[in-house]
């Protein structure tokens, strides 16, 4: 009996209950069954593969004996074996010429490499854990019910201030060196997908928080959605003036565009004289355009005939001889001239390295943009 | 002055100043006589401009300041005989009456200052160092001696040619009868026709070349042509001949009549001027530019595609001996070009590398005279002209940052400043 039931279960396909001997029968009730067509569109709805508290456990155990393994491997000590010393192990054991740098082989934390997922939300009985599980949004709507009650609170507090006459505090908040949580990094943190609208009404409900004088702990609060903006200003730096025997003070830059390689000394107290590669400038860059290029950091300034500049160059065609020299001697000039003029400098782009490069040509292109000529037939 | 009103400028776009002004300022030069000097910039423009919104101030300045000195004697001098040119004068720039340019200059003036003369309807050179050297040279030296030559270089576009138009200016002014050839290396290179010479065998002649050359010289030297006599009988074919005691005007003719025999031609008025200027019944000056062209290669080929040297070129070969210093009474002048040479790398320009070994030798003693670029105040002179005949449209031509900008932009090179103002 058992052998034929077994034998039509193998076959599979949709079978109503038959007239089968009433001790089976209880057994058979509890068995599932499906077509296979339904079989694949269930595992086609599952989306992305979740993994089990367990699964993850097993993994850090894993980690940490292959840590371990590493560190005997390479002859340290296991105990005080970091992260950087697994990734210089693994960069010496497994030396990859890939260019990408998350393809190259890599050893860490599981929960570094498995992205965080949410746990079951329901118990056994299949009550969800969370009162707002049924919203959808589960984590951003308990949020938002959080931050809008600190948000009450702190009016309240507020009005009792203005309500006993009390000067309401001014705290100056560093506004400028952060900024909110982008909608990314707060999907990451609630583990959840969120809308713009979403998102743009949080943002709103924290902006409101701001103007009202809060405690220290909603300060905390508030700390955790936003970031550290590093300001640009402190950046650059400027060299001093160096002098030669002549005592005419002078300064190097370097620069360089797509090949060429330039190096510039430019003298104070000049006539506004150029040499290149021991070449009179017009003679080495006969086309107005290169010219010109070299002519806008001085003219920028205001300092056209004031400076003699002596400059090396090397490699590159001429546009690219010219850009390098041009950024090079912004660079030199930094060291003549006041703070304010070198922020000009820097917004006006004489100080940044172009990093524009020929692209590469790709297989099945005629060029590196350009497609083969279409046909229709 | 009305008329100036189209012409300042509004909204900046760039357009040429009317002829119509400029010939009126400059008869009110030429009859302006006794031009006090003043150092104070061109305040006269400044206001002109500033005040192109309101026309009619514009106007009422204009009046107020024609009767009053004009402050182009800065980089401008009135005296028009090179002659009298000294360095008090040195950046300035005098001009050249138009019917006189057509006699002196038939040829030989660069292209674009032609074109500028066309626009500008006046002729205005600067008077520079090197001429002036050369003025001093020609002035103090001994005619009994062979004739010097002395030697114009100097890097592309820095104003060789124009110097050399300046001694020819003065030459003629002073009397001398000049020959000069405007660019020798017209004679070896892109000649359509070549005649196998009939005075000699191996000689080839250019009778297009050749008749030109002796049209200019027909309208340059009118006077002369009548004075000299020939030595000695010329038969040009079968049937013509010149006979002894005729004016070179004869001589002239048959050439421009004759296209065949025209070489033949400008070889006997070549020699009979050497002849004639020995005796010292005048002064002799041979001015050529591009003188390397005469010892150089030439693009020229035979029938039979073999390449042509410049001694079977009959114009190359009499030309070569009026170079020589075996004769007396007079000065030759020339010009190194390596705009028009042939084979020659373009950062050349000492005599050395231009001239080859050949040339060198053949010029030996001579006396060198560099060109240099813009010194400050030349270019100074120079923008100002510029400014001044409204050929600078830009506004930002006129501050003085725009000035930094021009001069670091050319090099102070004269050829380069001037295509730089070009389409300002």
């Amino acid at each position: 009996m058992a052998a034929a039931v077994g034998r039509v279960l193998r076959l599979g396909g949709c079978w109503s209950a038959l007239a089968l001997p009433g001790g089976l029968r209880a057994q058979m009730l509890r068995l599932i069954y499906t077509t296979t067509a339904v079989q694949r569109k269930n595992i086609g709805a599952s989306g992305p593969e979740k993994y089990t508290e367990e699964f993850i456990k097993k993994q850090i155990e894993e980690f940490n004996l292959g840590k371990r393994h590493l560190a005997n491997m390479m002859g340290e000590d296991p105990e005080t074996f970091t992260q950087e010393d697994i990734d210089r192990a693994v960069a010496y054991l497994f030396p990859s010429g890939l260019f990408d740098k998350r393809a190259r082989p890599m050893m860490k934390h599981p929960t570094e490499i498995f992205p965080e997922q949410r746990k079951i939300q329901w118990g056994e009985d299949g009550r969800p854990f969370h009162f707002l599980f049924y919203t959808g949004k589960q984590s951003y709507y308990s949020l938002m019910h959080e931050t809008y009650e600190k948000l009450l609170n702190l009016q309240k507090y507020q009005d009792q201030l203005l309500a006993q006459d009390l000067p309401s505090q001014k705290e100056k908040r560093n506004l400028s060196g952060s900024r909110w949580l982008t909608k990314i990094e707060l999907e990451e943190m609630l583990l959840e997908k969120l809308s713009d609208d979403d998102y743009s009404r949080f943002i709103q409900l924290l902006e409101n928080m701001m103007t009202l004088p809060c405690g220290d702990a909603e300060e905390k609060y508030i700390q955790k959605f936003s970031k550290e903006v590093a300001v640009q200003l402190k950046k650059v730096d400027i060299e001093p003036l160096k002098y030669d025997e002549r005592g005419v003070a002078f300064s190097t830059g370097e620069g360089a565009r797509k090949t060429a390689r330039a190096t510039a000394v430019v003298y104070d107290k000049g006539t506004g004289k150029i040499t290149v590669n021991g070449i009179d400038v017009l003679h080495y860059f006969p086309v107005l355009q290169d010219r010109e290029q070299l002519l806008f950091p001085f003219q920028f300034l205001d300092r056209v005939g004031k400076h003699d500049m002596v400059c090396t160059v090397s490699g590159g065609g001429r546009s690219a001889q010219a850009g390098a020299i041009r950024l090079a001697s912004a660079k030199a000039l930094k060291s003549f001239v006041t703070e304010k003029e070198v922020e000009f400098l820097r917004q006006a782009g004489l100080l940044t390295y172009d990093p524009r490069v020929r692209e590469r040509k790709k297989p099945g292109q005629e060029g590196a943009r350009r497609k083969f000529t279409w046909k229709k037939r | 002055m009305g008329a100036l009103l189209p012409s300042v400028p509004l909204g900046g776009f760039t357009s040429r100043a009317p002829l119509s002004v400029v010939s009126g300022s400059g008869e009110m030069l030429r009859s302006l006589k006794g031009l006090v000097c003043h150092p104070r910039k061109l305040d006269h423009a400044c206001a002109l401009h500033t005040a192109a919104r309101d026309c009619l101030s514009a106007i009422v300045t204009q009046d107020v300041q024609t009767p009053a000195e004009r402050p182009r004697a800065v980089f401008y001098t009135s005296e028009s005989d090179p002659a009298k040119h000294t360095e008090q004068h040195e950046g300035r720039h005098y001009s050249i009456p138009l019917e006189e340019l057509k006699v002196v200059f038939p040829q030989g003036l660069p292209p674009r200052f032609q074109q500028q003369i066309k626009t500008f309807n006046e002729a205005c050179l600067m008077v520079r160092k090197p001429a002036l050297e050369l003025f001093t040279y020609l002035k103090s030296s001994n005619f009994a001696h062979p004739a010097v030559r002395y030697l114009i270089y100097g890097e592309k576009g820095t104003g060789k040619t124009m110097t050399l138009c300046h001694v020819i200016h003065y030459c003629t002014k002073q009397g001398w009868l000049v020959l000069h050839i405007p660019d020798a290396h017209l004679w070896v290179k892109n000649c359509r026709q070549l005649l196998q010479s009939s005075y000699k065998k191996e000689r080839i002649d250019q009778p297009l070349q050749a008749a030109a050359w002796l049209k200019n010289f027909k309208i340059s030297n009118e006077r002369f042509l009548k004075e000299i006599k020939t030595q000695r009988k010329y038969v040009w074919g079968k049937r013509e001949s010149t006979e002894e005691g005729r004016p070179l005007g004869e001589v002239v003719e048959q050439g421009l009549a004759r296209a065949r025999i025209a070489s033949d031609a400008v070889g006997v008025v070549l020699k009979e001027v050497r002849q004639h200027c020995q005796l010292g019944s005048f002064r002799l000056l041979v001015a050529v530019d591009g003188v390397n062209a005469l010892w150089g290669r030439t693009t020229l080929k035979k029938e039979d595609k073999s390449p042509v040297s410049p001694e079977e070129l009959t114009l190359v070969y009499n030309l070569r001996k009026m170079m020589m210093n075996n004769w007396s009474g007079g000065a030759v002048v020339a010009t190194l070009s390596q705009t028009g040479s042939l084979f020659k790398p373009s950062s050349a320009y000492l005599p050395q590398e231009l001239l080859g070994k050949e040339g060198f030798d053949a010029l030996d003693p001579f006396v060198p005279i560099p060109v240099p670029n813009y010194s400050p105040m030349e270019f100074e002179s120079c923008y100002r002209y510029y400014l001044d005949r409204k050929w600078l449209q830009h506004e930002r031509a006129r501050t003085e940052d725009g000035k930094e900008e021009l001069r670091f932009l050319s090099g102070s090179n004269p050829r380069q400043l001037e295509r730089l103002a070009a389409p300002l």
